[in-house]
């Protein structure tokens, strides 16, 4: 598979709203508190508004995440992401992530694929591609790195 | 920051019957492509498609497909797969990519239940061919 650079994104995460036992599994929303992203291509800042990451802890032990949030480029487009993605690894690396420790992003498995829509022409190019991103769960937030599939 | 790896999957053949036509709706132009068999063959999985999926196709307004297929794959050693995938098919820039994702109660299998996966799309003359490789 060929990729090449899109962005980095630095998530902050607000307050986790637990939302507990659901018939799937485990469901909290973790609503974004803005951020950045910067690449060859695009940078710019994530809208705190509107834009969160609802997450479900399967009963494999494996977390879903469905995040949805609004970027705004440094020229004033907006972008609507959307991206679901998967969260797992041995149980003690995941319980360091619960406390807040920083730990080797390559000892557990952090993948979302985004999606982009743009109405910008000047980023058009986003509604027309599949992206693959990895994850870097860091106490204040996640750190994205993510690829164009080519 | 290195590249994302990924490692082959499975390559998948779908057969695929007369499309449907739903037409120009408030959502776009819709054409149903019933699967009705295929094939699915990698190193770790490999066995048929079973009839009765298909890929609800939309063309949007920029000339892009969008898909959205459900499908049941059957293992040779009988695990039942429920697969779907979202994508794009550009044909003016020669883009065919698909995410598929994978659900299976078979514990051989479960490792399916854990990954993403890309999808490389081509149509051949006898249908279309996905190259899928999981996201490491």
């Amino acid at each position: 598979m060929n990729t090449r650079l899109l962005m980095t994104m630095h998530v902050k995460v607000g307050t986790l709203l637990n939302i507990g036992p659901v018939p799937c599994g485990v469901r909290r929303t973790a609503p974004l508190g803005g951020g950045t992203f910067e690449g060859p291509r695009l940078r710019g800042a994530i809208l705190p508004a509107s834009s969160a990451d609802w997450q479900l802890l399967r009963p494999d032990g494996v977390l879903e995440m469905d995040l949805r949030c609004t970027l705004r480029t440094d020229d004033g487009a907006l972008i609507y992401m959307s991206s679901f993605g998967l969260r797992h690894g041995p149980p003690e690396v995941i319980a360091a992530i619960g406390r807040g420790e920083t730990v080797d992003p390559s000892t557990y498995y952090f993948r979302t694929m985004p999606r982009f829509e743009t109405a910008h022409p000047a980023y058009a190019f986003l509604n027309r591609l599949v992206a693959v991103a990895s994850g870097d769960r860091r106490p204040e937030g996640p750190i994205y790195t993510i690829h164009e599939v080519l | 920051m290195d590249a994302i790896n990924s490692r082959p999957l499975m390559v998948l053949r779908l057969a695929t019957a007369a499309t449907q036509e739903i037409g120009s709706t408030p959502q776009g132009a819709l054409t149903v492509f019933p699967v009705t068999g295929g094939s699915f063959e990698g190193e770790r999985l490999r066995g048929q498609v079973l009839a009765g999926g298909g890929d609800w196709v939309r063309a949007r307004g920029d000339g892009v497909l969008s898909l959205d297929l459900r499908v049941t794959l059957e293992t040779d050693d009988g695990g039942l797969i429920h697969m779907t995938f979202s994508g794009v098919r550009d044909d003016a820039n020669g883009y065919f990519r698909t995410v598929p994702r994978f659900e299976t109660a078979t514990p051989k299998y479960a490792f399916l239940n854990r990954l993403l996966a890309v999808g490389i799309g081509e149509i051949r003359p006898d249908g279309p061919v996905h190259i899928i490789e999981e996201v490491l």
